[in-house]
């Protein structure tokens, strides 16, 4: 069968750059998805390894980015299927000491609103964050978690009812808050 | 009840979000110039919205954390960082020896007994996730099989990457195969220790020892990713 062209570039080769292209993309939402590195760098993989092994499912090429965060969700599904804890937010504190964000100003509030998105329902966290971080509209998150349209607006209004709450919460808190916590390694 | 009552949260989102129609959206506008309360609410959904964005705009980088925890694991760390060393030399030598060679076929997703993965003249790389010595003793006797029929005129190359309960087959104080895997790297066979295998053996306290044979430095995954889409052919085992 002739090889397909889209655009004077191979089918294959267009591929390949889409996974390229989009891993970061995936990373940070798995990151915002799980709040762990390593999880979340785990997640990635499955779900390139997933889509290279199931590229001739995907026929539309617009739908290819949608397609891939689907695959991504579908590999966190597993996981939390298979019963795998999270890592508590507290776990997020010692693991957020070692990045980049320590030496902005800012550090204190991009960790707690990160904490604040862990405390979320899983469900809640998702929606929010593919509309808020990759922009997508709220029918390719639809599609994305396989839910009717209505149940992401309802998502996102009660997620982001909670977070704000949440960071209310916090707030008062963080300048009392101890500065070591114990680091557990799973 | 005041007017912006009428405003409802997801209405709120919806027009935050981009996905109010023009004139919905326009109609909106208005509400917001005539009350301070709705003008208040859109500000802080706007505020919450952008909060989310910040903070996930720079995120930590995952390979760091690994190589952070693998420093504190004193002579494995040095043992690993030689590894690193050699796992460099043999990539740029696979590099060099891959631009010489004409251009690989498809890869794919093969069954480990299909008769016509040794006819195609390509590359593999094997997956061993199983720690049973008979599916170790199947991974190379394929990696043998597949190198034989490629033939000395045709050079082909295989990896073999190992990890959960199959990095059983690089540990030196565990694996029954150590003659077999230095017969096959003396024909160029390459074995990767899944890095991430070997961090979560070591996190249990156990001292992973690995064959000299045994490249540490990647995730399996990783490598059979790379691979995959260098278009190596990939078999589980």
């Amino acid at each position: 069968m002739a090889t397909k062209k889209l655009f004077g570039i191979s089918q294959r080769r267009a591929f390949k750059r889409l996974l390229t292209n989009n891993r970061e993309r995936l990373y940070r939402m798995a990151y915002a998805w799980t709040g762990n590195p390593h999880l979340a760098d785990d997640l990635v993989q499955q779900t390139l390894l997933k889509a290279l092994r199931s590229q001739k499912q995907l026929r539309d090429f617009a739908a290819a980015e949608g397609w891939l965060f689907r695959i991504l969700a579908n590999c966190l599904t597993d996981y939390r299927r298979a019963k795998r804890e999270f890592q508590s937010a507290d776990d997020l504190e010692i693991i957020d000491k070692v990045t980049p964000e320590h030496q902005f100003n800012d550090e204190q509030l991009v960790r707690r609103v990160r904490r604040a998105v862990q405390k979320l329902p899983i469900n809640h966290r998702q929606v929010i964050t593919l509309v808020d971080l990759e922009e997508f509209s709220y029918a390719s998150v639809a599609q994305i978690l396989d839910i009717p349209v209505g149940t992401v607006m309802s998502r996102l209004c009660r997620g982001r009812r909670a977070l704000r709450e949440f960071l209310l919460e916090m707030r008062p808190q963080e300048s009392s808050r101890p500065a070591t916590h114990i680091q557990r390694i799973k | 009840m005041r007017k912006d009552d009428k405003i409802s949260e997801e209405q709120l989102n919806a027009f935050l979000d981009g996905e109010l129609e023009s004139e919905e959206r326009s109609c909106l506008f208005n509400e917001a110039e005539l009350s301070d309360d709705l003008d208040q609410r859109l500000c802080q959904q706007r505020k919450l919205k952008e909060l989310v964005q910040h903070a996930y705009r720079d995120v930590p980088d995952p390979k760091r954390h690994l190589t952070g925890r693998r420093t504190r694991t004193g002579l494995v760390g040095l043992a690993m960082a030689a590894s690193l060393l050699l796992v460099i030399g043999v990539s740029a030598g696979m590099f060099i020896r891959g631009y010489l060679e004409p251009a690989q076929g498809t890869g794919g997703n093969i069954s480990a007994n299909n008769p016509h993965a040794v006819a195609a003249m390509e590359n593999y790389i094997l997956h061993v996730v199983s720690g049973e010595p008979e599916q170790m003793r199947l991974a190379l006797q394929k990696a043998e099989e597949l190198l034989s029929a490629a033939g000395t005129g045709n050079p082909r190359q295989v990896e073999v990457v190992a990890n959960e309960q199959g990095l059983n087959l690089l540990r030196s104080d565990v694996t029954p195969f150590s003659n077999e895997i230095s017969a096959l790297a003396s024909d160029k066979v390459i074995f990767y220790a899944c890095s991430k295998a070997i961090q979560r053996l070591e996190e249990k306290g156990v001292d992973v020892q690995l064959v000299p044979e045994a490249i540490p430095g990647y995730t399996a995954l990783d490598r059979v990713v790379i691979r995959m889409k260098d278009g190596w052919q990939y078999i589980k085992i």
